[in-house]
C-alpha cells in the first residue's frame, strides 16, 4: 500500500522536475552585449535576449505618430540596429546606456521592452568611444 | 544630535534586557522556578519600550528635519510631506530592520504575556529573545542609524521616488513584517515542543499567532499587488519579481504550515511535517529578508559588498540548523501512529500541503536560478515569467481540485453520501468547462471556470447541509438556523469565506491573465480615439506643482466612464519621471490610461497606453472576502476549543 503512493509520488515530482527543467530552459533571458551577440549569433536565435549597450549618437528615430522608435545600440564595437514599438522613455537619448528585451529577427534587434540605465552622475564618454567592458560596468552600475 | 543619543540609549536598553531576559529564561530552564520566567516577561516589555524609544528617537529626527542622523541625511528631505516622512522610516534597510526589531519584541512580549509553565515556556520565550538579540544587536553595531555626521548636510536626497508616489507604501511594509515576524512564534513554540519532547500541544497554543501571521502576509501579498497595479504604472499586479517572490515563499510555506498544523490538532498526525513546516516557513522570512535586502539578485558580486547579506545568511542558516538538528533528534518519537487514508480530509490537506510544497520550491528555483548559472559560467540571465507562469496553471488547478475535496471529504475514511456530493462537483465542473469552451474561452480559463463551480458546489453543500438538516430537525426556519450556525462555528466558516475568496481570486486572475488588451496610441489636445467601444478624448494636458513634485496631468475623458487624470510625477530627488496611472474599474474589466509622454515643446499632444484587463477589481474583491473570512476566524468568542471533543466542532478546512 505505501510503496503505491511513493511511486504516485514520484511520478508527480519526476513530472515536476520535467516542467521545470523544460520550463527553465525555455524562459531564460539571456543578457548580452552587443559584440558577445557577434561571437555566436547562432545560440540566441530565437530566443528571448536582453541586449545591453548605448544608444549611438544620431541613430534615433522616432514617430509620435505610428510609435515606432528605431535607433542603433553599440558597445563601441558592434553596433545593432533596434526596432521598438512604444514611446521612449523620458530620459532615453544618445550615449545613454539601455537595455532592451526582445529578440533578433535576423540582423535586427526586435525589441518589446525598454529599459533605461543611467546613473545618477553623468559623464561624458571618453574619447575614442567606449569599450565593450567599459560599457558592461557602466550599466552594472547603474540602475 | 539629541534623537541620535537617545535612539542609541534605548537600542542599549533594549538589547541588555533582551539579555536579562534570555538569562532568566535559561535560569527557568535549570531551577524550573516560575519566578525566572516573570522576570523573563517583564524583561521582554522593557525591551520592547527600548526598541519603541529608539524607534521613536527616529522618527523624532525625521519629522523634525536632523540631517546629522545618518539615516535622516541619507534618506529623508525637507520638503516632503509629513506622512513620507514618517514613513521614510522603513524605506531603506537600517530604518527597516529597526521596525523589525521594535514588532519582534512586540510579538515576544505578547507572546510572553500567557506562558506560566516552567516547561516549554523557558525554551518558548529563550528562542523568542535570541531572534530578538539578532536583530536589535543589528541595528546597533553594524548598520546603525544613529550614527552622528559631524558635518551635516543641509538637505537630503529623498526616499526613493516609487515609495513616495502612494500612501499604500506606507502601509505594506508594515503588514509584510507583522507578518514576517509572527511567524516567529510558532517557530519559538515549536522549538520549545522539540527541546521539551511535548510534541502535540504547541499546535494549538500557536494556531492563534499563526493566523495573525498568516492573515497580515496575505493582506500585505494583496497590497502589494494593488500597489504594483496602482501605481507602478506596467499594467499588472504581479511580476514574479524577485521582491515579490521573496514574500511569497513564506506565504507558500506557512499555508501548508497552516493547514497541516489542522491535521495534527485533530488527529495528532503530520508531526514532522509541522516541525519542519515551521521551521522552513520562518527561515523562508529570513531568506526573503536575504535576497532583498543583500542585493544578491541583482548579481552575486553584489552579496559580499555589505555586511548585511552575510549576516542574514549566516542567521538563515542557524535557524535551519537548529529547526532541523532538534527535529532530527527526536524524530523517532514524533513518528506518526495513526495512517492516513488518501481519500480523506487529512489525505487532501496532506497533498495540497505537498503541492504548496513544490510551489514554493519553484519559486525559489526560479529566483534563485540566474544566481546559479551567473556563479557556474558567469552568463548574465534572467527567468521570465513565462517558466512561473508554466509551472503554477498545473500546480494551480492541483489545488483548486484539492480546495474542493479537502473541506467535503470526512476525516479519517470516504463516506458514501460525501461521494455522492464529489459527483455532483464533478459535473458543476465539467459544466464549466464545457460552458466556456462554448462561450469561446481558452481551454485553461475554461477549466477553471469549471473548477470555481466545482469549489463553489462544495462550499454550498458545506454550508446549507448542516442548515437544512438542523432546519428541519428543530423546526426553525432554516434562515435562523444560518444564521445561528454562522456565529457559533465561525471558525469553520471563517475558513470556508477564506476558500471562497481564494476561488474568486483564481477566476480574476485566469480572466485577468488571458484576456488583456494592451494599446498606445499619441494624440492631439482635443482628438478623440475610439478603441474597444469606448472614445477617448484628450481635453487639456496642464502642469501641477506640488511642495515636493512636479506633475504634469493630461484630462482625458472616457465616454460613459468621465474623466481620468493619468499623470507623469518629477520629484526632486530624480531625474526620471514616475507614471501614475488613471484606472477606472468596472465590474467585468476596468481601464488603466497611463500618459507615456507629452509634447514638452507647445504640449499639443500627449501619448496614452490604455490597458483593457477583465476582472481584476473581483481580484481586490477577493482580498476584502479573504481578510474578511480571517477576521471571522480570529474574533474572540463563539465556541472556544475547550477540550479535544470541543475542539473538534471548530475544525475546519
Amino acid at each position: 500500500m505505501k510503496t503505491k503512493y511513493l511511486i504516485g509520488f514520484l511520478i508527480i515530482l519526476a513530472a515536476i522536475g520535467y516542467l521545470a527543467w523544460g520550463g527553465l530552459g525555455n524562459s531564460l533571458v539571456y543578457y548580452v552585449l552587443p559584440s558577445e551577440y557577434a561571437d555566436n549569433p547562432t545560440k540566441y536565435e530565437g530566443k528571448r535576449v536582453r541586449l545591453g549597450g548605448l544608444v549611438k549618437e544620431g541613430s534615433v528615430h522616432f514617430n509620435p505618430k505610428t510609435l515606432e522608435l528605431k535607433f542603433v545600440v553599440t558597445d563601441g564595437v558592434v553596433e545593432i540596429p533596434v526596432e521598438h514599438t512604444g514611446t521612449p522613455p523620458e530620459l532615453f537619448k544618445d550615449n545613454q546606456g539601455v537595455v532592451v528585451e526582445g529578440h533578433f529577427v535576423g540582423d535586427v534587434f526586435e525589441g518589446d521592452n525598454l529599459l533605461i540605465k543611467h546613473s545618477e552622475s553623468y559623464q561624458a564618454p571618453p574619447e575614442g568611444g567606449y569599450s565593450p567592458d567599459e560599457v558592461r560596468k557602466l550599466l552594472e552600475d547603474a540602475k | 544630535m539629541i534623537p541620535a543619543a537617545i535612539g542609541n540609549f534605548s537600542l542599549i536598553v533594549a538589547v541588555l534586557f533582551s539579555l536579562i531576559g534570555l538569562l532568566a529564561a535559561v535560569a527557568a530552564w535549570w531551577s524550573k522556578d516560575a519566578r525566572y520566567i516573570v522576570i523573563a516577561r517583564r524583561s521582554a516589555f522593557v525591551a520592547f519600550l527600548g526598541t519603541l524609544g529608539a524607534f521613536m528617537a527616529l522618527e523624532w529626527a525625521l519629522l523634525t528635519d536632523d540631517f546629522s542622523v545618518i539615516y535622516v541625511a541619507r534618506n529623508s528631505t525637507r520638503a516632503n510631506p509629513t506622512w513620507v516622512k514618517f514613513a521614510t522610516l522603513w524605506a531603506a534597510l537600517e530604518g527597516s530592520i529597526l521596525l523589525w526589531a521594535l514588532l519582534q519584541t512586540l510579538y515576544t512580549w505578547l507572546a510572553g504575556r500567557k506562558m506560566r509553565d516552567y516547561w516549554t515556556s523557558p525554551v518558548a520565550l529563550g528562542t523568542l529573545f535570541v531572534i530578538q538579540l539578532f536583530f536589535l544587536v543589528n541595528v546597533l553595531f553594524v548598520i546603525n542609524p544613529f550614527i552622528v555626521l559631524p558635518n551635516p548636510p543641509s538637505d537630503g536626497p529623498g526616499p526613493n521616488p516609487l515609495l513616495q508616489n502612494h500612501w499604500m507604501m506606507a502601509v505594506h511594509p508594515i503588514l509584510m513584517y507583522l507578518g514576517f515576524v509572527g511567524l516567529s512564534v510558532p517557530f519559538a513554540f515549536a522549538i520549545a515542543a522539540m527541546w521539551t519532547r511535548r510534541y502535540q500541544t504547541w499546535v494549538t497554543e500557536t494556531k492563534w499567532w499563526l493566523l495573525v501571521a498568516w492573515g497580515f502576509l496575505t493582506a500585505a501579498i494583496y497590497a502589494g499587488g494593488w500597489w504594483s497595479y496602482e501605481v507602478l504604472g506596467w499594467g499588472g499586479y504581479w511580476g514574479w519579481d524577485p521582491v515579490e517572490n521573496a514574500s511569497f515563499i513564506p506565504w507558500l510555506l506557512s499555508t501548508a504550515f497552516l493547514h497541516t498544523a489542522m491535521v495534527q490538532e485533530r488527529r495528532g498526525l503530520f508531526r514532522t511535517w509541522n516541525f519542519a513546516l515551521v521551521t522552513l516557513s520562518f527561515a523562508a522570512t529570513v531568506f526573503g529578508t536575504f535576497l532583498t535586502r543583500s542585493g544578491v539578485i541583482e548579481s552575486v558580486h553584489a552579496f559580499a559588498g555589505g555586511p548585511v547579506g552575510p549576516i542574514f545568511l549566516g542567521f538563515l542558516l542557524v535557524i535551519l540548523a537548529v529547526g532541523f538538528t532538534l527535529l532530527g533528534r527526536v524524530s523517532s518519537e514524533v513518528r506518526d501512529v495513526g495512517s492516513v487514508h488518501p481519500l480523506s480530509r487529512e489525505g487532501m490537506l496532506l497533498f495540497g500541503a505537498l503541492v504548496l510544497i513544490t510551489m514554493a520550491f519553484v519559486v525559489i528555483l526560479g529566483t534563485l536560478f540566474p544566481l546559479l548559472v551567473e556563479a557556474f559560467n558567469g552568463a548574465k540571465v534572467s527567468v521570465g515569467a513565462p517558466f512561473f507562469n508554466q509551472l503554477f496553471v498545473p500546480l494551480g488547478y492541483l489545488m483548486l481540485i484539492l480546495m474542493g475535496l479537502g473541506p467535503v471529504l470526512p476525516w479519517r475514511k470516504p463516506e458514501p453520501e460525501t461521494l455522492r456530493v464529489v459527483v455532483w462537483m464533478t459535473i458543476a465542473l465539467v459544466i464549466g468547462t464545457a460552458l466556456g469552451l462554448v462561450i469561446g474561452w481558452t481551454l485553461w480559463v475554461s477549466l477553471t471556470v469549471g473548477l470555481v463551480l466545482f469549489n463553489l458546489v462544495a462550499l454550498a453543500w458545506l454550508t446549507f447541509s448542516p442548515v437544512w438538516r438542523r432546519a428541519r430537525a428543530t423546526g426553525r426556519s432554516p434562515l435562523q438556523v444560518l444564521i445561528s450556525q454562522f456565529s457559533h462555528s465561525r471558525r469553520r466558516y471563517g475558513g470556508y469565506t477564506v476558500h471562497l475568496g481564494v476561488i474568486i481570486a483564481a477566476l480574476a486572475i485566469a480572466f485577468s491573465q488571458s484576456y488583456r488588451l494592451d494599446v498606445q496610441k499619441t494624440l492631439e489636445i482635443g482628438e478623440s480615439w475610439n478603441v474597444v467601444g469606448r472614445t477617448l478624448t484628450v481635453h487639456k494636458l496642464r502642469l501641477l506643482r506640488e511642495e515636493y513634485r512636479d506633475s504634469v496631468v493630461a484630462d482625458v475623458e472616457i465616454s460613459g466612464l468621465g474623466e481620468v487624470h493619468p499623470r507623469l510625477n518629477y520629484y526632486r530627488s530624480s531625474r526620471t519621471p514616475f507614471a501614475s496611472p488613471a484606472v477606472t474599474y468596472t465590474w467585468l474589466k476596468d481601464y488603466y490610461v497611463v500618459l507615456q509622454a507629452f509634447d514638452q515643446e507647445k504640449g499639443s499632444w500627449v501619448t496614452l497606453r490604455l490597458v483593457v484587463t477583465p476582472l481584476v477589481l473581483w481580484l481586490w474583491i477577493s482580498a476584502g472576502i479573504v481578510i474578511f473570512g480571517i477576521l471571522m476566524i480570529l474574533w474572540p468568542g463563539g465556541a472556544p476549543a475547550r477540550a479535544p471533543a470541543a475542539a473538534t466542532e471548530g475544525v475546519s478546512a
